[in-house]
Formats: C-alpha cells, structure tokens, sequence
C-alpha cells in the first residue's frame, strides 16, 4: 500500500511535471531551444523521474532518466520535492546546467509559470490563458486517474478492473483543442489528448464554456447547480458521473496538499 | 321520494317478465349461471326502469349514467334487459352460447350495445367504473356510475384496491353495489372464504354501508336516493339476496350457480316463478 | 467536487423528461389527455405534467391493476389515459387488466412502461422488465413500441395519441444514451428508422440497444466493416419489408435488445425471416433467458452483451475476422 506522499510524488512526476511540455510551446519559452530538459527525484524505491528533448524548439517529454541531460533538477529528498510542487517552498533543489544557462532559465520560467496557473484560486482574465489553464487541468486529472490506475490505488484499481473497454471523455463547448480522455479495459489505463472520435466515448463530462469547466476545475462551483444550469452536461449515467468527478477530487487531493 | 304501490307493482312485473325470460334463455343456451342472474334482477330492474338515465333509442349516449356488471358471468341475466330495452331483438337471446353468436357468457362491449365494459375476469368491473366516475368528474359531467359486484368475487385483492381509491377520493358518484348470495360456485361463501363481517369491510375502506334486502325495490330504492344525496362520502349497498330466488328447486342453492335446464326443469321453473310472482304481487297490494 | 443527488434532482438531469413535456404541450390543446401513475409520479418523470395540470391526473398509490382498470373506464368515456408505471408491473402484476379491460376492449388507452430492461439495474430482478416485448406483442389490438432514446419517446407519445387503440411505450429510467440530438421528423408507428446504411452484416435494434448498435457501426467502419443499423421502434406492427430488406442485402443480422432473446425483437425477426424463406446468418443478443444480476445498466448490457463491445464482437464473429488487441496502453505525455 502506498501513502499519501508517494501518491503526491508519483502525480507530480507523471501528471504535473509533464505539463511544462503545454506551457513551454503556449509562452514559448522553448523557442529556438535545443538539449535536454530533466526533472527528478529520489523516491524510497530508487530515482525516478522524466526529461525533455529539444530539437530548435520543439519539445518531446519522455518518461524516464536520461544519461547525460543538459538541465537537470534533482530532488535528493521526497519531501522536498512533494513540498515544492504544493507552493509550500520556493528553495531551490540541486541544479545542474549553468552551462546553459538560456535552456536553464527557459526551464524556471516555465516552473514559475505553471506553479502560478496552477495556484490560482480565480480564473484567468483572457480567453487564451483560460484555454490553457482548462487544457492543463484536463491532461492533469486525465492523466493523474490513469497514474493511480497504474499504481494500484484501491478505489481507482477496483473500477478499472471492473472495466469493459470504455472511453471516458472531457470536453468544452467550441474549444476542441482542451479535450482529453481516458480508455480503461480491464485493469489497463490510458490517458490520452484531444477528442476521441471514434465512436462516442462511454461517458463524457461536457462543459459549455471555459468559464463552466473552469468553475468546476479551480472548485468555484459545483457539479449539480451546473448541471442544472446546463453549464455542465453529463452525457451519459449520473452514476459514472460521480465516479470520475470523485477521481477527479482525488487527483485533486493529493496535489494540493 | 318514496315509490308508489303502483310503481312497486310495475316494477315487479317488469322483473317478473325478466325472470321468465332469463329461464327461456338458460334454457335455448343448454345452460348457463342461473342462481346469480335471479338474485340480482331485482336490483337491475329497479336501477333500468326506475332510477338509471339512459336513452332507450342510443345506448351509447354520452351523458348516459353507466353500469358496469362486474359479475361479468350473470351476462344471461343481463342481456334479458338489454332485449326488452330494444338494444338487442328478443331473437338474440335464443344464440345466446352458440357459435358465432354475439352473446355468450361474459358479454363483449365491442360487439353488444348497452354493455358498459367487457367485464368476465372477476374483479376488474369496480376499477373501470371507477374510472368512469373519475372521467365525469374531469369532464364535468352529472352522470352516475354503478357498479355491481358478486360476493365471491370480492375475494379479490383488485377489488380492495379499487374500494381503496374509491374511498380515498371520496368518489360519491359511483355507487357500489353488491349481489349478497350467500352463494360462489365451489360452495357457500363463508365456506369457501369468509366474507364476513362484510359491512365492516366497506365502511373501513371509507364506504358510507348499508345492507338491504336485495329483493325488496324500495328498500333498495330507498338506499340509492340516500347514496345519490350523500356527496360527502362513496356509498356501498349491499343487497342481501337468495341466490336462484324465484325458481324453488335453484333457490339458496350453491349448486345453481352455473347449471343445465331442459325442457321438463323449465316448465317447473316457469311455474316456480308464476307462484313467486304471485306472492310478491299479494304482498305489495296487501301493504 | 463529486456529486450527490435525490430523485428529485434527476428529474432535472433525465432524458426522460422530454416525453413528459412533450406531453403537456399536446394537453394544452387537447382536453382528452389525462395520466395515471401507481405512486411512481417522480421515477417515471410523468410528475412533470402532474404539475401542469393536476386536475388531469391522478395518483392510485400503490395498485397497478386498479390503475389499468381505471384507465380503460376513462377511455371508455372518451379521455386518453397515459398510465404510468414500471414496465414490470404493466406487463406482469396488471397483465390480466391490460389484456381484458384495455386490449380486448379496444380502448384508447396509453401505456409509458419505464425502467424497462435492466435500467434500474440496482434494483435486481424484481423490478427489470425482461420479458415484457415478448408478453406485449401476444396481446391482440396492442401496439408495441421501444423508443430508442427521449427524443424518440416523445415522437412515440405523440404517435401514440394519433393512433386509435391501446398503444405501449417501454421506455429506461431516463438517463439514455442520445439517438436523436435533434429529434425525429418522421416517426411512423410500423416503420423501422435507418440510422445507417451497409451491406456487411444488419444491426436491428431497440430500445437502448439502438446506440450500442449505432456505435458499433462507427468503429466497425474504421476497420472497414459497413454496419446497416436499423432502429425498429415498432415492434408491433413490425416493419418486415425492412426486415426482408436487411437479410437479402446484407446476408447477416444481429439482433439486440435489452431484453431476454426469446420471444422478444429477436423472436420476432426470427419469425419474419423464417417465414421469408430466406437464408441469413443470424443472431440474437440480449439477455440469454436468466435473471440479470444487480448492478449499473451499462454494466449489465455490459455482461448481456448488448453494449457497443458486445455487438463488435457479436459482428466480427458473424464476420468470422479477427483484429489485434490494443497494445498501446501508455498514457500519452
């Protein structure tokens, strides 16, 4: 059984960490940029952790250590690592890639930058940073239950278990570019981006703007005056419905501390 | 209004002549439910000729006041009345059971003029008149329903449930009314499954109750002028009959509800009956 | 975040409500339309036009026989009767009255079965109704109809006023998978909808099996397999010249239903196809003659084979190919 702060750390690393990927390309803080990108952390079972590769710019995440990375931000210890990404510190952890220093300071803006979209109690005020933030929290939580999924979490692994093959799907209205999805088939996970469009997903969470999801997302609202408003619309059974938006509170749970 | 000697005569050899005619059709259909067709057309007389607003020229009148015969079997009973008001010619009721006949044992609303609902199932007919009263209420209409039942038939739940609603809704313009014989096929009823005590079932399901001897017209009569005044509360009356009265040898006779009459029974029957008639007829005179 | 209702806050989420309020606005304009519910006024969502108009519609309590009995009273005066209870009571407990005082009679009544199926898969199998297309469609006089989502059952209802004689309407608990976004032009009783046109193999459908067949098609059509789907509504009058059509074009038909196969859509294609002197593979999914097991709707179609991985399969089967199983399971980053 795992706890709390590993749950944390391990959505950190798979679920948050990824998401700079977003933010780099949206403020193009990458622009231009090439080398490798890695974050990690020493968690009990050994080192874990993810990288980026630039090529002029374009960014690919891997999961994974590289060997030689350009920047690297090492964690030596977990509690320091979980207590950084919950905005409970701003100290530094041990920093490799003075030699590059215009990756490097790529590297903090883009950590800055997602520590204060993610932070934020209110929505953003212009529509394109809305639409970020909208994007990012989808990936986060699509990809955080599929994290859970895979670490074995009770509640999480129980459900996906039980699973036949099901897509379970979240959109807005009009801005097709914030969708995300997750499949689940018996016990297996995977979260994924955009529209599925193969067939009509088993159940998807439909928001009519980016001020419904955000409402929902940053918790300004809830899922029932929104429903009833039509702001939200479940397509699919209630029941499903508060399956996911319970995953989705507990993704939430344990990266906010 | 309390009826006249005259009407009480009147009225008594109206039902003499169904009587009679209720043994000729027993008699052409081979057999048929004797014992619950005489104990009830006393009450169907006084309700046809005396107290129900039809229309003997249209017997689908809308603004009619219904009866749904829930003791769908006394349809040979029935149809006596149904001929001598001209919705059927006197010629039908010799068919009556063969085949390819429109009469048989429960008669079929769709294919008999004057029959209110297809009643034969027991139980049903309390919830369908039920449901007429309910329309005339949502239409605004002053027609009334009634409905008669069997005693044995209410051994059935159905009919609990309709009391049930009846007496819920406080449906005063249906009136229930119940053939009391004494009598149901395998035996008598209080042998087979008590009723008893049967007033107090109604009046505890919100029923205004009162028990009548079935074949007296005007205590009968007296009772539906009470149940029609009373708006306040549903009405249920139960006619205290002999099952097969009028004919000696079926009279109080479980075994009567459903038999055989050749040629040799119908002509004691029809001297049975000219007798009862007699005796009736000497008792209004006399009182 | 997660969320907590009643059943009275579902009536504000269900699909179910559509056929509700597509009857008030019929009964706003015809005085004829009345409705009956046996204590079943907020499940079956028929509370919508109880609060429209109240002195129209009456509530029996907990007596479903007394309920069809009342019914067919008031459409013997003329009124159109909407009773509304759960499928299983309509055509189990109050069968004796349906048959006798309501189709045997002829009468105007109309019948909303809700909570058909295994919907309200919670409840076990006291409250599924698995056997009811097959038990309705014996009953002489009675039009039979499965609508496929809300839209179509408010296309039904207004079908159903049309139509002179008893007319039943088996419809889910509300949540259903939507067929018609945008509601149905031309809804015939006895007229089967195309929802998509092929020659491969036919899915014939009712009920909440039409999306599940609907979605079938869309993925089988990615590998390149073309899926007629017939939504048949109507299953009594059924339409057989769709039917004929299905088996001499396609040469395969898979039935599916939420609903037991024996006696029910399936038996009744069966019966036109071996009339028809045709020969077609041929195959019904639905409820394998047992009793449903507790659980969600979707999980149960899921284990009856009637949800859109059933009917894949139940298609590639009759198709005899095979497909490689997915073997990307990593979360894209």
């Amino acid at each position: 059984m795992m706890d709390d702060a590993m749950y944390a750390s391990q959505l950190f690393l798979y679920a948050v960490i990824p998401l700079m990927n977003e933010i780099g390309e949206q403020y193009g803080y990458f622009r231009g940029k090439s080398g490798v990108v890695q974050l990690s952390v020493n968690l009990p079972d050994g080192v874990e952790g993810l990288h980026f590769v630039l090529e002029d710019g374009a960014v690919t995440t891997v999961l994974g250590l590289h060997e030689r990375p350009d920047v690297s931000l090492h964690f030596a210890r977990q509690q320091h690592f979980n207590d950084f990404f919950l905005g409970k510190t701003k100290k530094m952890p041990k920093i490799q890639g003075f030699g590059k220093p215009g990756l490097l300071i790529a590297t903090f803006r883009t950590l800055l930058k997602m520590a204060s979209l993610l932070a934020a109690k209110t929505p953003p005020a212009d529509e394109a940073t809305k639409e970020l933030v909208v994007r990012l929290y989808l990936y986060l939580l699509s990809r955080g239950i599929s994290r859970l999924n895979r670490l074995g979490h009770p509640s999480v692994r129980e459900w996906a278990t039980k699973s036949p093959d099901r897509v379970y799907a979240w959109r807005v209205e009009g801005h097709p570019d914030t969708a995300a999805y997750l499949r689940v088939k018996a016990g297996k996970s995977k979260a994924a981006r955009g529209l599925y469009t193969r067939s009509q997903p088993f159940f998807t969470m439909r928001f009519a703007d980016l001020d419904s999801a955000l409402s929902i997302l940053l918790q300004t609202g809830d899922f029932l005056t929104l429903t009833a408003e039509k702001r939200l619309i479940l397509e699919g059974a209630p029941e499903f419905g508060a399956k996911i938006g319970d995953f989705m509170q507990l993704v939430g749970s344990y990266i906010q501390g | 209004m309390q009826l006249s000697r005259e009407k009480l005569i009147t009225l008594e050899n109206k039902a003499h002549e169904l009587r009679r005619s209720i043994v000729d059709t027993v008699y052409h259909a081979g057999s048929g439910h004797l014992g619950g067709a005489l104990s009830m057309i006393d009450a169907v007389t006084l309700l046809y000729y005396h107290r129900m607003n039809i229309d003997r020229a249209n017997p689908d009148w809308p603004e009619r006041d219904r009866f749904i015969m829930s003791k769908g079997h006394a349809g040979i009973g029935f149809v006596s009345v149904l001929a001598d008001l001209g919705y059927l010619n006197r010629e039908d009721l010799k068919t009556f059971n063969l085949t390819g006949s429109k009469l048989g044992i429960h008669l079929d609303a769709t294919k008999v003029p004057g029959v209110d609902a297809s009643t034969g199932s027991l139980g049903h007919g309390l919830s369908i008149a039920l449901g007429m009263a309910i329309a005339a209420q949502m239409m605004g209409k002053e027609y009334i329903t009634y409905c008669l039942l069997g005693d044995g038939e209410c051994n059935e739940g159905a009919v609990w449930e309709a009391a049930m609603a009846i007496g819920s809704r406080r449906q005063s313009n249906l009136i229930t009314m119940v053939d009391r014989n004494h009598a149901m096929l395998d035996g008598n009823t209080e042998d087979v499954m008590k009723l008893e005590p049967f007033q107090d079932k109604w009046t505890a399901f919100g029923f205004h109750t009162v028990t009548v001897n079935g074949h007296d017209f005007a205590a009968i009569d007296r009772a539906i002028g009470e149940a029609l005044a009373r708006r306040d509360q549903p009405s249920c009356i139960i006619l205290d009959t002999v099952k097969g009265a009028g004919v000696d040898f079926a009279a109080g006779d479980y075994r009567w509800h459903y038999g055989a009459i050749n040629e040799e029974l119908s002509a004691k029957a029809y001297d049975s009956l000219e007798r009862y008639h007699q005796e009736r007829v000497a008792a209004l005179e006399g009182a | 975040m997660g969320i907590a209702y009643t059943s009275l806050d579902t009536t504000k989420l269900s699909t179910a409500e559509v056929y509700a309020h597509t009857l008030c606005e019929i009964a706003q304009t015809d005085p004829r339309i009345v409705t009956l519910t046996a204590d079943l006024a907020k499940s079956t969502k028929i509370g919508v036009f109880q609060e429209h108009f109240p002195e129209r519609f009456v509530n029996l309590g907990i007596a479903e026989q007394n309920m069809f009995g009342i019914a067919a009273g008031m459409a013997a005066c003329g009124l159109i009767p909407f009773t509304c209870t759960f499928a299983i009571f309509n055509s189990c407990r109050a069968l004796d009255q349906v048959h006798t005082d309501i189709c045997y009679q002829n009468l105007n009544v109309k019948m909303i079965a809700s909570h058909a199926g295994t919907s309200f898969g919670q409840a076990g199998s006291t409250h599924h109704a698995t056997e009811d297309i097959a038990i309705m469609r014996t009953m002489a006089n009675l039009v039979v109809l499965v609508p496929a989502d809300g839209q179509e059952a408010a296309a039904a209802v207004r079908a159903a006023i049309e139509h002179q004689g008893p007319v039943y309407i088996r419809i889910n608990r509300g949540f259903d998978q939507v067929v018609y976004p945008q509601g149905i032009e031309d809804f015939q009783i006895g007229k089967a909808n195309l929802l998509k046109d092929g020659s491969d193999l036919c899915f014939i459908a009712c009920g909440s099996a039409v999306f599940s067949a609907l979605q079938a098609a869309r993925e089988l059509e990615a590998e390149g397999i073309k899926a007629r789907v017939l939504d048949m509504h109507s299953i009594k009058p059924l339409d057989k010249e769709a039917i004929k059509r299905a088996v001499h074009d396609t040469r395969r038909i898979i039935t599916a239903e939420d609903h037991t196969v024996v006696g029910g859509l399936g038996g009744a294609v069966a019966e036109v196809i071996a009339e028809s002197g045709m020969g077609c593979a041929f195959r019904r999914l639905g409820i394998q003659d047992t009793f449903s097991p507790i659980g969600y709707h979707e999980d149960l179609m899921s284990i009856h084979g009637i949800d859109t991985n059933g009917l894949i399969t139940a298609a590639r089967e009759a198709l005899k190919m095979d497909f490689e199983e997915d073997d990307d399971w990593a979360d894209e980053v």
